[in-house]
């Protein structure tokens, strides 16, 4: 863990230098459409072009979410049952606020400037402020239950406290808003952020998001903030001791994940017009936690790697192996947690020199002799 | 006051309040809602003990956190629920899962030997990565071209034991024994790669005694015998089970859960847990994992479609009977409590729960082992230096922890729909009653579960009367959960830490 320190460190140095492979990405994605669209010829908004932006829009939203919850296991160090409570609380917010509240408003009070009709904008902005509330909301409530209890007894009631929410949303009580089992279905989305009307809008607004968080959380990780909530991670008594308070730093770890978690469902119910349960249960927790674990934790880029994994595994294994998929990915996960518990991001790190040595030799195989003896032993 | 007092008058005010409570709801809603409800939660209870305590024990003695615990539960349904309705699918592949296991089992005889050898680091990494993909390739082998699906589904095909002779002819012969022998033998020598590899050959800091070894071979041996024994029954034995009593049958098919759930456990143990301790967060992350491919590989095999368990005849001839004599005499399926009707089915799991607790309460106070556990609670590391080999007890309570975990799969399975699911619900109420009642105590599991089973059907007695969801039942548990964590982080029977 001492190396993602020392990584931070370097990173203010050569921005660009290190940031490198995540600019390529942004790149690449931003041309993806367009390439596509160049060698296939059926249109932007047609055919596989249409549907290769809808499966990247799902690992943007999923490499969002898998990277605020990366924050909690791998920065925070605390392992979190609930985190799909803020996810789904989004779309939840959205959906309701968007389904129950939005067309009355339009209706009743238009915003006019000039001659342009700015409701939907002010709208859309209200939600989304009403969803960044929510996550706050959620993201404190799980902190506040942190405060007395901690590892075990705090990821049973993280578990408890989910469930129950998943209950909630699920009772039939509700049904005229929530929907209960089925959700909400049929949010009424403008033309220019519809889904199957205008994907490549959707496209780039959830592109746009994937690497604002990315930038956001990698700058909150290497600030002094950032630091002391690593520390704490190792430490918690001793942070106590030198003075900081460890409820603090979890509170503010918990209602940053809270935040992003939140806008990614809040994405999620824009890019599935609907937010249904499964949203809030545990499973979405898991999914995120998998991705979280392939990637690496304490990566931040990792989980992206593990979103987009797990997106073409969802793809491809069920052509391969039928519709009882999971179970060979099930074996998959107990494979990478048993022999490679840092996952992809986290064993390359680990390997780089060795893999930069590697490279070296295999380019120059005769400048080995020009080094002396001592250095050999000591490098390897 | 001081402390004695204090404690008297809280303790007074506790049973005062639970009479009040108790009293209210039996005058709110007359004797026979009330006593239905109650017995109802006393069944709910029972369930959620048998979860419980084993999470409970594994919890306090391993700190891990079983959330494959749902998922073995389910198992443990599935497979008394195939043992009783048809054992071709059990008896065709006992033989191939007792001999891994048997080979798994082994890693105790093997131990003592293996961790004396001589080693370079290097070979110590190596011999294991070896020994891993080989037991791979054997597995691998030992299963190709095995009809799984078809024994799988012969469960499925309608039976009657009830005409004479075969109940069993219409299904397909399976392998000759002359071409079947080497299966077992490939998966027995899988079995023993494996526990050659966790056994960390040359690895000097690892402890295991050649004093024991009698002993350590007691369990290995047994699972021997069987295995030799389940090849040569594996054809004859289904018939002759499904002509028996159906009430037998139903009990051997709960000893048959337990034994897998126990066999089961311990290599679980063994193969996944044990070199994984070092790293706990991680402990829990498998058990997820194998709680995901354990769902799978349930519908992979049954298909994710519903089964549901007949009742033996003890508990299923329709009509209510007046007396518990009269019961056991006809097998009536409910019978007549104070005014209320109970399904029998219900008496028999609630005395399976209140059983249990009793075997478990023996075993943890009268028993060397018990007390072996509740010092390894307290303290794993002073008992080891104490000259115990803990690792080998900590085997042992996760076995005896799923081995209960089955038990109520097969005790629920006559009672709930057989399903991928059925577990994951109990899973999550067996944590709230562990936190509840305290990690570690399993006195605090069984009270615990009670007040979540009264909970629960009170609950749901209310949101009937009241014509709102189930949702609130389900909600109270989790409400229980929080006042308890907020008053006595520690559980109600929970040591301080």
């Amino acid at each position: 863990m001492a190396d993602i320190a020392l990584k931070t460190k370097i990173n203010q140095k050569s921005w660009f230098k290190s940031e490198r492979g995540f600019l390529i990405f942004i790149a690449v994605m931003l041309a993806f459409p367009f390439v596509l669209n160049l060698i296939t010829g059926t249109g932007l908004n047609e055919g596989i072009t249409k549907f290769w932006q809808g499966q990247f829009i799902i690992f943007f939203i999923m490499a969002v979410f898998a990277m605020s919850y990366d924050l909690l296991i791998g920065y925070g160090g605390i392992l979190s049952f609930g985190h799909a409570a803020s996810f789904g609380g989004g779309a939840y917010t959205f959906a309701l606020l968007m389904k129950h509240w939005a067309p009355n408003f339009i209706k009743n009070t238009p915003i006019v400037i000039g001659n342009t009709d700015i409701t939907m904008i002010v709208v859309l902005l209200i939600v989304l402020l009403a969803v960044f509330l929510v996550s706050i909301l959620i993201g404190l409530m799980f902190a506040v239950t942190s405060i007395r209890l901690k590892g075990t007894y705090f990821a049973m009631l993280t578990l408890a406290l989910s469930t129950a929410l998943y209950i909630i949303i699920k009772s039939t009580d509700l049904h005229q808003w929530t929907g209960a089992d089925e959700g909400l279905h049929g949010v009424p989305l403008p033309v220019w952020l519809n889904p199957t009307q205008n994907r490549l809008t959707v496209y780039l607004i959830s592109l746009a998001f994937l690497v604002l968080s990315y930038f956001l959380m990698k700058r909150f990780v290497s600030s002094p903030t950032g630091h002391i909530v690593i520390a704490n991670r190792e430490n918690e008594d001793r942070m106590r001791m030198i003075g900081y308070n460890p409820v603090t730093f979890r509170t503010i770890v918990f209602v940053f994940a809270s935040i992003f978690a939140g806008l990614a469902g809040a994405l999620y119910s824009i890019w599935n017009m609907s937010a249904t349960p499964t949203m809030m249960s545990v499973v979405t927790t898991v999914n995120a936690l998998i991705m979280v674990i392939i990637g690496g934790m304490g990566t931040l880029i990792g989980p992206i790697f593990g979103a987009a994994i797990s997106q073409v595994i969802q793809q491809f294994f069920y052509t391969w192996f039928g519709a009882r998929w999971p179970l060979v990915f099930g074996l998959l996960f107990i494979f990478i947690v048993m022999f490679v518990p840092y996952g992809i991001v986290g064993t390359y790190r680990m390997h780089a020199f060795n893999l930069r040595r590697l490279r070296e030799r295999l380019y120059k195989p005769f400048s080995r002799k020009d080094e002396s003896p001592e250095e050999e032993k000591t490098s390897g | 006051m001081d402390r004695r007092n204090k404690r008297i008058l809280q303790t007074t005010l506790i049973i005062v309040v639970v009479l009040g409570i108790i009293v209210s709801l039996y005058l709110y809603a007359g004797q026979r809602a009330f006593v239905s409800t109650i017995f109802s939660g006393l069944t709910l209870g029972s369930l959620f003990f048998l979860v419980a305590a084993g999470l409970t024990l594994i919890f306090g003695l391993m700190d891990v956190l079983n959330f494959a615990h749902g998922s073995m539960f389910m198992l443990g349904a599935y497979i008394g629920w195939q043992f009783y309705t048809n054992p071709t699918f059990i008896f065709g592949v006992a033989p191939l899962a007792l001999a891994f296991g048997t080979g798994v089992m082994f890693i105790s005889v093997l131990k003592p030997y293996l961790i004396a050898w001589n080693l370079t680091p290097r070979m110590q990494k190596l011999l294991p990565t070896i020994a891993y993909i080989l037991a791979a390739v054997v597995i691998v082998f030992a299963v190709l071209g095995f009809d799984i699906l078809g024994l799988a589904n012969t469960a499925m095909v309608a039976m009657t034991t009830t005409t004479v002779g075969n109940p069993l002819a219409e299904i397909s012969p399976q392998e000759p024994l002359a071409e079947f022998w080497i299966r077992p033998v490939l998966m027995m020598l899988g079995g023993l790669l494996i526990a050659f590899g966790s056994s960390k050959p040359g690895d000097k800091t690892q402890y295991a005694p050649k004093e024991n070894l009698g002993k350590a071979m007691l369990l290995p041996a047994i699972l021997l015998v069987v295995t030799v024994v389940s090849i040569f029954i594996r054809e004859s034995a289904p018939v002759s089970v499904l002509l028996m009593n159906g009430n037998i049958r139903f009990l051997l098919s709960i000893l048959v859960s337990v034994a897998f759930g126990f066999v089961f456990g311990a290599v679980i143990e063994i193969i996944l847990i044990r070199p994984l301790y070092a790293r706990p967060t991680f402990i829990i992350l498998m058990t997820l994992g194998l709680s995901y491919v354990i769902r799978e590989l349930v519908q992979f095999l049954w298909d994710p479609l519903t089964y549901q368990m007949a009742r033996p005849p003890l508990f299923a001839m329709p009509g209510k009977a007046a007396s518990i004599g009269e019961w056991l005499q006809n097998g009536n399926s409910t019978i007549d409590i104070l005014g209320a009707t109970v399904p029998t089915y219900r008496l028999f799991i609630i005395a399976l729960g209140i059983v249990m607790f009793a075997l478990v309460t023996l075993l943890m106070t009268k028993t060397r082992l018990g007390m072996i556990i509740r010092a390894g609670v307290q303290d794993p590391e002073m008992v080891e230096a104490m000259g115990i080999n803990v690792k080998s007890v900590f085997t042992l309570v996760f076995a005896l922890g799923v081995a209960l975990a089955t038990l109520g799969g097969i005790g629920a399975a006559p009672f709930l729909p057989v399903q991928p699911l059925m577990g994951d619900a109990y899973q999550t109420q067996g944590l709230i009653t562990v936190v509840i009642g305290g990690m570690g105590s399993y006195v605090g599991a069984f009270v615990g579960a009670m007040i979540l089973g009264m909970a629960r059907a009170f609950g749901d007695y209310f949101a009937l009367k009241l014509s709102l969801s189930p949702a609130i039942a389900e909600a109270s548990t989790v409400i229980i959960m929080v006042i308890v964590l907020l008053t006595r982080p520690q559980g109600l029977f929970g040591s301080k830490e």
